[in-house]
Formats: structure tokens, sequence, C-alpha cells
């Protein structure tokens, strides 16, 4: 079993973040960045199929230089090696062109599964999964919250609304996007950072990948993004810790409920 | 003038509202609009949207769409696509929105925007208004290709409301496959902690920290005014609380007297779990986070600092 597991670096979820110069993308210059964390549920779900037989699990990032610690995290965690795509035509791609250069990472790979996150924490697209799956011309199911693998076959439940479960059966190979929540995610062991430095980690371009830069011409522009325009909002109470507590149990007292 | 094809979506037999929310944004950027349903048996409610302002409602009713899958959806929407030359194609930004939208754009080679809230009109081109960073940012995106696909938020505006005559079209839809079979559909464990009924409600969310912080901190808070516990997803994905007590889209809906939300940034599926509560208090040390635009009172503070003050002081109160 030969599994592709797509890692999206995203900022730290504490960052504070700032618009851009150029108005159409934050300031990346002081962030701490991690994991997207949906992503590490497809990871997590991949060690344990790995965990649970014989499997080889390959990590790809796309990515500026700072995309490669989060690979050496997965590496860490027990992935087997590691695929950088690096390229400064894909610096402005959006959705479509990240798909086509994922598309073209797992061309000579044969992969029975590419499982990668519902959505980026940063764009919140949700797109990439099904793009890539189009582009492979695999099967695909977004949003899991479970799988089961048998022969050739794997059995998924998909998070629908109002507490639903849509339940799945797609045949190998195919592509899963998960939904957060679905295992409990590993952390890297001393060990395993230690043996992660030994494990492969090889860079691309897009030339590498067989791409040129019209192909990852983006079909969707960022042209600005800003501070949502605010409401009316809520009335702000200030004070000492004390005197907005008392504030508050008089809200709570004339609503009734005191 | 644009061509605008919305693709309708049908629960358990019934037009969801968001597609008449579609018609609504469809007339706003104006143009001749058709729309799509697509089911087994479900003529009616191509009958329905008809008449409720979907315009040219082609009907794609077969005993394969009986229930959804990713392939055979996608084979219709291009049927109706090839039918309709749409410029711009709608979708619900619904589980099977997110599951189909991306896979027909990738096939189709052309610009999409997801959870898009509005659309304007701007130098004779059609900008696509979202949020990002999960609320923190709106962005304004323009798209390429033809025709142009939108996955539009649920609520994002008000269900068309009028009557007009409208027409029903038959769609061919022989010849569908799918890879992806459906086996059943399951409803998730209700467990025992409803929310829906209760008066009042105190959630905690990811600012909390740790398990320990919602013993140790926010239970007694609860306790001592009587209230009921919820949290918002992370808090139920790290496992430090059952998933009963997730409120949200993939949770509960409540709507009790007085809802605070502690350490919640006020994502937009939190939001449509306890907007409409009766009266709303958020306690978050961002003042810029989105939670502060539902809320009817707000501080601006460290959770750590107003929790325990708000404890002791209900406490007070109640002696
Ligand atoms: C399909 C789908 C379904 C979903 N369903 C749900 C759902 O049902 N319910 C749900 O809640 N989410 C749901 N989500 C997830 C949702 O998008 C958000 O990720 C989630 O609501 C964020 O939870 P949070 O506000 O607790 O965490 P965060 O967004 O991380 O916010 C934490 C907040 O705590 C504040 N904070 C931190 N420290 C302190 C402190 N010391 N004092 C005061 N404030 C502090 C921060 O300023 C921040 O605003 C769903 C997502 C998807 C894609
Ligand atoms: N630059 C990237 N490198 C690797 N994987 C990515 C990248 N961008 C997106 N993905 C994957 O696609 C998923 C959905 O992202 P998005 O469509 O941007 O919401 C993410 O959770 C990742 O698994």
């Amino acid at each position: 079993m030969k599994i592709l597991v797509c890692l999206k670096q995203v900022p730290h979820k504490d960052a504070r973040l700032e618009v851009a110069s150029d108005g159409s993308w934050i300031e990346e210059g002081n962030l701490k960045f991690e994991i997207n964390e949906y992503d590490t549920y497809a990871l997590e779900e991949a060690l344990r199929i790995k965990d649970a037989g014989d499997a080889e699990v390959v990590v790809v990032s796309i990515g500026p230089e700072r995309v490669v610690q989060s690979l050496r995290t997965a590496l860490g965690m027990g992935a087997d090696r590691a695929i950088h795509v690096c390229d400064d035509a894909l610096e402005k791609t959006d959705s479509l062109g990240v798909a086509k250069t994922l598309a073209a990472v797992a061309k000579d790979e044969e992969f029975d599964l590419v499982l990668m996150g519902l959505m980026s924490d940063d764009a919140n697209y949700a797109l990439t999964g099904p793009m890539l799956a189009e582009r492979l011309g695999i099967a695909h199911a977004a949003g899991i919250v479970k799988e089961t693998l048998s022969d050739g076959s794997v059995e998924v439940e998909r998070e629908l609304e109002g507490g639903s479960l849509g339940v799945v059966s797609l045949p190998l190979p195919c592509l899963l996007t998960t939904q957060t929540g679905m295992n409990e995610v590993r952390y890297a062991s001393l060990k395993g950072i230690m043996q992660a430095k030994k494990k492969p980690l090889d860079k691309k371009s897009l030339a590498d990948l067989g791409l040129t830069a019209s192909d990852v011409e983006p079909k969707v522009t960022v042209e600005k993004i800003y501070a949502p325009l605010k409401g009316e909002g809520a009335e702000i109470i200030e004070g000492s810790a004390s005197e907005v507590a008392d504030k508050l149990i008089s809200k709570i007292k004339e609503l009734g409920l005191l | 003038m644009a061509k605008i094809l919305i693709v309708g979506e049908v629960h358990n037999g019934e037009l969801l509202e968001a597609t008449l929310e579609l018609v609504t944004l469809a007339r706003n950027v104006g143009g001749e609009l058709s729309s799509l349903v697509i089911g087994s048996g479900v003529a009616a409610v191509a009958e329905e949207l008809s008449k409720k302002g979907g315009g040219k409602v082609l009907l794609a009713d077969d005993a394969f769409l009986e229930n959804y899958t990713v392939d055979a959806y996608t084979q219709v929407i291009c049927k109706a696509i090839d039918a309709e030359s749409p410029d711009l194609v709608l979708i619900p930004n619904t589980s099977s929105g997110w599951d189909v939208a991306g896979k027909l754009a990738a096939k189709l080679d052309t610009g999409i925007a997801t959870d898009v809230i509005r659309i304007e009109e701007d130098g004779g081109d059609l900008v696509f208004i979202r949020r990002m960073f999960n609320a923190k940012f709106d962005a304004r995106l323009r798209l390429a290709g033809s025709p142009r696909i939108a996955t539009v938020q649920p609520g994002a505006c008000e269900a068309f409301e009028g009557t007009e005559a409208g027409s029903v079209e038959a769609l061919d839809v022989s010849g569908l496959e799918s890879r992806t079979k459906f086996v059943e559909l399951r409803q998730a464990p209700a467990g025992g902690h409803d929310l829906t009924k209760a008066e009042f409600v105190i959630s905690g969310g990811r600012g909390l920290q740790k398990p320990e912080n919602f013993e140790q901190l926010l239970k007694p808070l609860v306790e001592a005014l009587g209230a009921q516990m919820g949290a918002s997803r992370p808090v139920v994905d790290a496992g430090w609380l059952p998933h009963d007590y997730q409120v949200g889209t993939s949770g509960q809906i409540v709507s009790p007297k007085l809802y605070i939300a502690i350490g919640i940034s006020g994502a937009i599926q939190h939001l449509v779990g306890m907007k409409n509560s009766n009266y709303i208090i958020a306690i978050n040390k961002d003042a810029d986070a989105p939670i502060f635009e539902v809320a009817d009172l707000g501080v601006v503070a460290d959770l750590f600092e107003i929790v325990p003050a708000l404890t002791e002081a209900a406490v007070a109160a109640k002696s």
C-alpha cells in the first residue's frame, strides 16, 4: 500500500495576522507556521494504516523554503519520505494550479490512497482535494470522519448536515479529504525526530515535474483582503475583572436567569 | 447580460432553503436564470422551484440519482451546463456542494470561489466576496474561465419569496455512472446532553487552552449560574468534551435566553449554531474576533481573569 499525504503549511493558530502592504495577502514576515490542522488528521490516518500493516507514507508540500520544517515534522511522526515542491511560479497560483502540481507529483508513483485536509485554515477554499482527484482521474470523498479499508476498496463516513453521516464505498485508488477530530494525532517522538534526519526529502521545481509556469497560471485572483466591515457589534463593557463581573451579573439577573 | 445556472439542493424530498437564497443572489446579479433539480421522484420539487423564482428549471430525475454521489452529480451538472451555457453557476456551500464543486471546476478548467457571501459588479466584471482566515478577513476574488463557479454560504442572503410562472424541462440523464457507491445514511449518536431546549448555555472554546480548564474554571461558573455547558468544535475534536457538547452546524443548534461564549472566535459554523439565542455575551481577548459581531454584550479581556471573578460574583449573588 502506498499513501500520499498532502500537507499545507499555514500560519500558527495564535498568530496575529496583518494585511500585507500589497493588500492581497497577509504579511508573512514574522509569523510562526504550522501544519494545517485538517491535514494532521490525514497524516495520522495514513500512519495508522501503516502501523496496522504494510504501507509507505509519502508526504508532499508545495510552498517556500519554510515548509521543509513541516515536512520534517511529518517525517518525525513516522512518514517515510517527503517531497517539497518549490518554485517562484507557484507563489501566485490558485487551487487548480496546486492540484495540477500535486497531480504531477503523484503521476508516476501509483498511490493507492491520497489523503489530505478538507480545507486549509488560511484560505478556507476546500477545493484542492476534489480538484486533485479529478486531475488524477480517481474517485474521491470530501470531509470524511471515518475510513475502513478492505481489499481494493474503502468505506468512509462523510460528515453531512444535521448530525447525519453519509456512508459511501470507493474503489482504490481514491482520494479522501479529512474533517477535524477523526482521530487523535500523535506527536513526533524524540527518536522519530532523530530518524527523520536520515529520511529522504526531495526538492522539486515545476520543471522537474514536467510543468511550466503557464500550466499553473491562476484562474482565481485574490484582489484584496481587508478587515470585515464592522456592523453595530456588541456593546463592550470595560473595567476591572470584578467590575465587569458585577455588570454581567446584573445583566444575567435582568434576563431573569439568576 | 449574464446567464446564471443555479444548482438546487433537495434534502429528504424537500427543496433546501439555500436554493431560494441562490435565487435572490442570482436576481441581484441580474441576467437570465435557469435552475437544476437533481434526484429521484423530485418533479414536484422542480415545479415548486419554478414557481418560486427559479426560472427555467431543468429536472434531472432518475432512480440512479436517489442518493447523492459526487460522480453522478458532476455528470448531471455538466449536462445542464452543456444545455444552458451559463456564464455563472451557483451551488449551495453544503456538504455535497464542497464535495462536487472543486471536481466540477477542475473538469471544466475554470475559476471558482467557495463559500461566497456576496457577488458585486465592478468595472463590468463580477467580484466574489468571501471570508478568509477563518473570518478574520474578507476577500475580493476575480475569476477567469467559463462558466465561473461560486458556492454560496447558506444564510448569506434572504430566500426569494416571490411567485412566478416558471417552467420545468426534463434533462436527459441517461448513461450516468458512479465509482462511489452509496451505502447508507447514518445518524450520529445523539448523546444525552441536550442543549436544544436549554435556557442558559455557557460555551467554552479553544481559548480555554486545556481540558483541565473546563473542569476547574468553566464548570464552577456553569454550576454557580445554573447553566448548561457547551463547546466549540476544537474542544470536542481534542476529546476534552464529548460530541453532545458541541454547538454549531455539525453539533447542536441552540436558542437559549442567554448564550455566553468564552474563548470562542465566532467562525460561521459556530455562529449558525447559536446566533438565534435571545441574548449573547462574548468574552474574548481579541477585540476583532467575529463573535463580537453577533454578541449583544462583549468583554474584551483575558478569560482567565474574568471567569474566576464572574464565578465569585455569581456565588455571592446567590447567597
Ligand atoms: C464543515 C465544518 C463544520 C464545522 N462545524 C462546527 C461546529 O459545529 N461547531 C464549531 O464550533 N465549529 C465548527 N467548525 C469549526 C469552525 O470552523 C472553527 O474552526 C471553530 O468554531 C473554532 O473554534 P474556537 O472559536 O473555539 O477556536 P479559535 O477559532 O481558535 O478561537 C479561539 C478564541 O479564543 C480567544 N482566546 C484565546 N485565549 C484567550 C484568553 N486567554 N482570553 C480570552 N480569549 C481568548 C482567541 O482570541 C480566539 O478568538 C466546523 C468547520 C467545518 C469546516
Ligand atoms: N500548498 C499545498 N501543499 C500541499 N497540500 C496542499 C497545499 N494547498 C492545499 N493543500 C491540501 O489541500 C487541502 C485543502 O486546501 P484548500 O483547498 O486550500 O482549502 C489542504 O488541507 C491540504 O491537504
